[in-house]
């Protein structure tokens, strides 16, 4: 195709928006041709590396050597590529029959965020950015390492966002490679705005309670992982990364274990593990020791929850289902509501609901203390997708201890640990000791 | 060996002290419980010995496999049949064992088929996995358990009401010769190993099984049986011993934490033995269920394109153990489960003549294929 036919089928495409600019240059014998989209580019950029230097230069070809030897150049090869390039932001020059691009895009969202979801006290603060090629340059200029790749893709058939495949070519499993592009080329929706939808998308099960990748906005993290062999996707657009596969252990450490002494993290550990054990198990075994097997106490305590619950009118089971499903609303609301809003919603919700209702005798002291002991267990949990999965599972095991009873929750845990077990992410076991040296380098996070 | 291979032969164990192991060695303490305990122990690790250096020599075969290589079809589908039946037995001893104690002792007021059906339920959600992820899930739960039942043991030998006069009174009847149904019981104790005939399947690395494997496991059985049969006797005396229905519930509540927020050790006792129980369960059951879906080729049974075929025996297990569970009263299941043991000790020395049967085939079998 010629370039004159070029440029005709680049404003058939674009007739419908008044979007596309086209400039003319001519000067003495020079002359070319410039498409553009005006919203995206840099004008100053486009100022200083073309219309200047064209009326400077002597001859055409002077000028065309000068843009092949500029680093945003890249040759126009086919009109699709061509069209998708200027929705990235690139200027089309037409020179001598020839079609150049030159990358100008200007975004106005590579400034790299501070780190909100994840947060530590030692350790960088900053966080990934929205723009996919910062997110990169963050990524590699903090893994040195000739054996890192990029993949680009593109997904979303009416969006066309770019995603990024990131791998260390040494140090991942092929296996793993292979299926993560082939669940990429099967996903087949509109539009992708979020790293974590794809998430889902990658996912083959629909009901899938726990998450098999890791959501971070860590560089360092996203550094570890690589180096453990991980694969990371990055969308356009998205201060978040996934990494995968992610086992379970992957949910309870934080990045901060690395940077803490062998005690102290053991330590922070240690205590994770209890908050989620409380955080799973505490209300349903409220309502085991309460309504099933009160002997099980020593005899002082068990009198003791007793006496709190005098006066309250509902049974254990619906005490903890009310204050849990407030607490939820709680925490739903904390998180959707304005900032300015949030402080008075948490004042209401935990000052004068908390004392109110056991004032009025809905529930029992002990019930209040044991919802804030979850609640706050619950926010141990580092990794904030993993958090959500409990929560769902603590509603389980209510259920089935208020039918079954303490045993029943002893059995519906040894379940959970099971359906752990038996989770597949991306090939690899989600749930397991590394203990023999033989499996060690199956996961680079490990307990 | 492998930490997985230790713990099969270790559920094994601990799980029967919660069974009507203890019991049975117990009312038989006058006529020969010691020696045939001692003779159990020599035996069972002998036994121990033969199965593992078996399946040692063919890594990640499981018995199926071997016998279709070598026997014929008329001989190894029935027999296969009969051992998916032997182990569906002995997951389902411990199953209904422990569907009458947790009625007993934790909640008397809830319907039986209820408690039983939901060890059922969990216990064949485990069996469908996969080996190698059974084996992870009994790691698992070990770590969360054992530690607890040690420190029970740990609180039970460190009691002052523990009497060492009962204990010695209990070994002065060594003198007796042993009896049938007490060395069938501590037999069944060392059968952990047998579980390698599926999963062997997971042990693909050449191990090695030398002395110091058979004294750790002579070692292990050794205190287990010494603490299943003395420790009940030390806290409970002597001479009416043979009375206890569970020697160790009422061992272990007589054991107290005064300062901590579970006053009876009974409980953590019952809710931490609950998790090797199920675990035993879990195994026995895993291993029958491979069985099966060998001899009736049950991965090939599809249903719109879907393999259901390892879904069939589910109904089937819930009715006959909730048949079982209905059925049977504390006194016949420990009549029929002494009946059980006593049929294992002439099955397995009998499978020990197989698996030589088999090995020598096999070498037949690799020298023809090497000409």
């Amino acid at each position: 195709m010629s370039s004159l036919e070029t440029v005709k089928w680049i404003n058939e495409q674009f007739k419908k928006t008044n979007e596309l600019t086209q400039k003319t240059l001519k000067y003495e014998d020079k002359h070319i041709l410039l498409f553009y989209i005006k919203s995206l580019i840099d004008q100053e950029l486009l100022q200083k590396l073309i219309i200047k230097p064209f009326f400077e230069m002597a001859t055409e070809n002077q000028f065309k050597l000068y843009m092949q030897a500029l680093p945003q150049f890249q040759e126009g090869k086919s009109t699709e590529q061509i069209q998708l390039e200027v929705m990235n932001g690139n200027v089309i020059i037409v020179i001598q029959n020839e079609i150049y691009l030159l990358d100008l895009k200007l975004s106005n969202n590579d400034q790299v965020n501070s780190t909100s979801v994840e947060t530590t006290i030692h350790g960088s603060q900053l966080g990934l950015s929205d723009n996919l090629m910062t997110n990169i340059n963050v990524i590699r200029s903090n893994y040195h390492k000739p054996s890192l790749c990029v993949e680009y893709l593109v997904k979303g058939e009416i969006n066309q966002h770019k995603v990024a495949i990131i791998y260390d070519n040494e140090k991942v499993k092929n296996d793993v490679l292979d299926t993560i592009r082939k669940r990429l080329q099967n996903v087949d929706k509109q539009v992708i705005t979020s790293t974590t939808q794809l998430n889902n998308f990658l996912n083959d099960k629909r009901l899938s309670l726990f998450p098999r990748m890791i959501m971070t906005e860590r560089p360092d993290r996203l550094v570890y992982n690589i180096a453990g062999g991980k694969v990371i996707l990055v969308v356009d657009g998205n201060p978040q990364a996934l990494a995968t596969p992610a086992v379970f252990f992957d949910f309870m450490t934080t990045m901060e274990d690395n940077y803490h002494t062998l005690l102290i993290s053991t330590f922070l550990r240690v205590l994770r593990y209890i908050g989620l054990f409380i955080s799973l198990l505490l209300p349903a075994l409220y309502v085991g020791i309460t309504s099933f097997a009160p002997e099980v106490f020593r005899t002082e305590l068990a009198l003791t929850i007793a006496g709190s619950r005098v006066g309250v009118p509902f049974s254990s089971f619906i005490e903890v289902l009310f204050m849990l499903f407030f607490m939820e609303l709680l925490l739903e609301a904390s998180i959707r509501l304005p900032k300015a809003v949030s402080a008075t919603a948490t004042t209401v919700g935990g000052l004068i609901l908390g004392t109110a209702v056991t004032e009025a005798s809905l529930a029992s002291n002990i019930m209040v203390i044991i919802v804030s002991a979850v609640a706050i267990s619950t926010f141990v949990i580092p990794v904030n997708e993993m958090a959500f999965s409990i929560r769902i599972v603590r509603l389980f095991f209510i259920v089935i201890t208020s039918v079954f009873g303490l045993a029943g929750l002893t059995l519906s845990f040894y379940v959970l640990i099971m359906y752990l077990v038996r989770l597949d992410s991306f090939g690899e076991p989600y749930l397991q000791l590394y203990i023999s040296p033989k499996n060690k380098s199956k996961s680079e996070e490990q307990i | 060996m492998s930490r997985f291979y230790y713990y099969l032969i270790l559920v094994n164990m601990v799980a029967n002290i919660i069974a009507c192991v203890p019991a049975i060695l117990l009312h038989y303490h006058k006529e020969g419980t010691v020696t045939s305990m001692l003779l159990a122990v020599i035996l069972g690790t002998a036994l121990v010995t033969i199965f593992t250096r078996f399946f040692n020599t063919f890594p990640e075969r499981t018995l199926p496999e071997l016998l279709q290589k070598t026997t014929t079809k008329w001989f190894y589908l029935p027999f296969v049949f009969f051992l998916a039946v032997m182990w569906f037995i002995a997951g389902l001893i411990t199953m209904v064992t422990f569907t009458f104690l947790l009625n007993r002792f934790l909640s008397p007021e809830m319907p039986i088929i209820q408690i039983s059906l939901m060890i059922i339920l969990s216990a064949i959600f485990g069996c469908l996995m996969k080996t190698d992820r059974v084996l992870y899930t009994i790691e698992i739960i070990l770590l969360i358990t054992f530690p607890l039942i040690l420190f029970i043991f740990y609180k039970a030998y460190s009691s002052n009401n523990l009497e060492w006069d009962y204990v010695k009174e209990a070994v002065l009847y060594v003198n007796q010769l042993p009896n049938l149904h007490s060395f069938s019981a501590c037999f069944f104790l060392f059968l952990g190993a047998a579980n390698l005939l599926i999963f062997n399947r997971f042990f693909a690395k050449k191990q090695t099984f030398g002395w110091k494997q058979v004294i750790l496991i002579a070692v292990i059985s050794i205190s287990t049986l010494f603490t299943s049969y003395f420790i009940p006797i030390g806290f409970n005396g002597f001479e009416n011993i043979d009375e206890l229905v569970y020697p160790w519930i009422s061992t272990s509540d007589s054991l107290r934490m005064e300062f901590f927020i579970i006053e009876r050790v009974l409980y953590m006792f019952l809710l931490f033995y609950l998790g090797i129980a199920f675990l035993s369960i879990l195994i026995h059951w895993h291993v029958s269920f491979e069985f099966l879906k060998f001899v009736f080729n049950l991965d090939e049974i599809k249903f719109k394109g879907k393999a259901i075929g390892k879904f069939i025996p589910i109904p089937f297990f819930i009715i006959i153990s909730l048949f079982f569970v209905y059925q049977l009263n504390e006194y016949e299941l420990f009549r029929y489960t002494s009946y059980f043991y006593n049929s294992l000790i002439i099955i397995f020395p009998m499978m020990t003549m197989l698996l030589f049967f088999i090995k020598r085939r096999m070498k037949y079998i690799e020298q023809t294929n090497q000409k």
